[in-house]
């Protein structure tokens, strides 16, 4: 084969080895140049998947390379992480993060957030709060995805959450199942001195409470019969 | 040599069949989706049967597995769901009438199609399509997409099993895609023991469900009374009203499809208001005066969370006495 202008010097030694077919010097040349030149190392992956198209076995081998498509993918992925800056306090700003709470606090093992009033959110809204993608991905990107997010969200939350899961599971153990189906509730913000007297436990029984006679509804008008049960946390009282 | 003369018109006829394929993007037409939901309504009703499913919510990695029981005996329904996992909990449900239809039932059959002098069908406010066939829990389903013709409703991708119309698979999915909840039946017996269902000991903790709430097969669509909601969603007709803890107006609104129930109670003390989700489930708590009497307003329901939030600032007080 001839060589072009523009493939690598090493090129057809490398060709050999995939054919193992290299002399020790040749082996040997590789792995030096490999250690400083990242085209060696491409070269060689082109090869090998040009071999094993030959022989006919190209998915095992496009498995080799399935982590890091995978990471790819999680750098896509729109994520969440904890950040100390204040959010903006609009007027909607708390109802647009709902979700995001939603999904912090199930990778948190079921914790349920909740402030005692309006007001009271400006001091527990900073301490978690969404973060522009851009900053996530620099930061995903600079770890191995997957294994090492503590701070973000399963991945997938905009795409396909339910397939791309389980490669976020790892940062979501839950060692409290149950809790983690409790109803997460934000206070709405508003200009008014006005508080609440229950307390975050209290609202989020009482929430609880009207889901289940809610299921009664659902499950009588949903055509669905009783599934709509499972949607309920039955509550220690039952 | 020539293609036969006969077999020019007929792959003519072929292309125009593929293309329809192809282009499988149509709607499906309305008179099979009658049947479908037809079907789909009276089959988890009608037949008895015993099987277990999964349930997951998107917010959370756990799978949630349940047993349930359905069984008919002398025209009366007869329901349990028991909690596979965590403590031992069933939520069972008696005594619903064959020959009464929910008014949830009513509109997916077609039979309450009136709001007002408007007349209304469900393939206004949803997209129906039949995709394809697939197998679940050892079964042949349909599955059929739906999906929202407005912001108001959440779409579904069912799948119906093609023997009982019983709902095999449901995935819930909001306006981007993402999914929110997803049911999946993983065995079914379609010839359980009746006897040994209703001899089942109950389980540690047992909730007992309410039947017939609301009007029994209506074919028009009623009013809350002491209640009035200045809007819901198009498509959304009242379908019963109850009182709950004592004091609690709750208030039953369906499409067919999709729930929401709206709770109203007086309290002395200023409520909480904000708004809440868990998977598919949305609330939405605001505070509402009448006169110089504070009430709670929750809204709850399987909705988008502005949907809710738009249902609780109509909500108002017209009076028992003044109609």
């Amino acid at each position: 084969m001839t060589q072009q202008t523009n493939s690598h010097p090493l090129a057809e030694s490398i060709s050999a080895l995939a054919d193992n077919q290299a002399s020790e010097l040749e082996l040997q040349r590789i792995l030096k140049a490999s250690e400083s030149d990242p085209e060696v190392s491409a070269t060689w992956s082109r090869y090998q998947v040009a071999s094993a198209a030959i022989r006919g076995d190209l998915p095992t081998l496009e498995l080799s390379d399935f982590a890091a498509r995978v990471s790819a993918a999680i750098d896509k992925e729109e994520t969440y992480a904890v950040v100390s800056e204040p959010v903006t306090q609009k007027s909607t700003g708390w109802w647009q993060n709902l979700g995001r709470f939603a999904v912090a606090a199930s990778v948190a093992g079921g914790v349920v957030l909740f402030a005692q009033n309006f007001n009271g959110i400006s001091e527990t809204a900073p301490a978690i709060a969404a973060t522009s993608q851009a900053e996530v991905q620099s930061v995903a990107a600079a770890q191995t995805p997957a294994v090492s997010l503590p701070a973000s969200l399963p991945a997938g939350y905009h795409a396909q959450p339910l397939m791309a899961r389980a490669v976020g599971l790892q940062s979501g153990y839950e060692p409290r199942q149950s809790e983690s189906r409790q109803v997460v509730f934000v206070p709405r913000q508003t200009g008014s001195q006005v508080t609440s007297q229950m307390s975050g436990e209290e609202v989020r029984d009482y929430l609880n409470q009207l889901i289940e006679d809610h299921a009664d509804n659902a499950a009588l008008n949903s055509g669905q019969g009783m599934l709509p049960f499972a949607r309920v946390v039955l509550t220690e009282e039952d | 040599m020539d293609v036969p003369f006969f077999v020019r018109p007929l792959s003519g006829l072929l292309l125009l069949l593929a293309a329809q394929f192809v282009f499988a993007e149509t709607e499906t037409p309305p008179q099979s989706l009658q049947s479908l939901f037809s079907k789909m309504s009276r089959a988890s009703q009608t037949i008895n049967y015993q099987g277990s499913f999964t349930y997951e919510i998107q917010s959370s990695a756990v799978l949630q597995g349940f047993r349930i029981s359905h069984w008919v005996v002398d025209g009366v329904e007869h329901e349990r769901l028991l909690y596979l996992n965590g403590a031992e909990r069933e939520i069972v449900r008696h005594g619903q009438a064959l020959d009464c239809y929910s008014p949830g039932d009513q509109l997916l059959r077609g039979n309450l199609n009136h709001i007002g002098n408007k007349l209304i069908g469900l393939d206004e406010f949803y997209q129906f399509q039949i995709r394809y066939t697939e197998r679940v829990a050892g079964r042949t389903a349909t599955v059929l997409q739906v999906v929202p013709r407005d912001a108001y409703r959440h779409g579904y991708i069912l799948s119906v099993d093609q023997e009982t119309g019983l709902i095999l698979k449901s995935l819930m999915v909001d306006s981007t895609g993402r999914l929110l909840e997803r049911y999946q039946f993983l065995e079914l017996n379609l010839a359980p023991d009746v006897k040994a269902m209703e001899s089942a000991p109950p389980a540690e903790r047992q909730h007992v469900a309410s039947t017939q709430i609301g009007a029994c097969s209506p074919t028009q669509s009623g009013q809350p009374q002491n209640w009035s909601l200045a809007w819901v969603p198009p498509g959304f007709v009242f379908a019963g009203q109850q009182k709950v803890r004592e004091s609690t107006d709750m208030l039953m609104y369906t499409d067919g499809l999709t729930t929401f129930s709206v709770f109203i109670e007086p309290v002395s003390v200023n409520p909480p208001e904000g708004a809440g989700q868990r998977g598919s489930t949305v609330v939405y708590l605001a505070k509402l005066m009448n006169d110089n009497q504070m009430h709670r307003l929750t809204v709850v329901g399987e909705i988008p969370a502005a949907a809710a939030e738009q249902i609780a600032d109509g909500v108002k007080y017209h009076g028992g006495d003044t109609e």
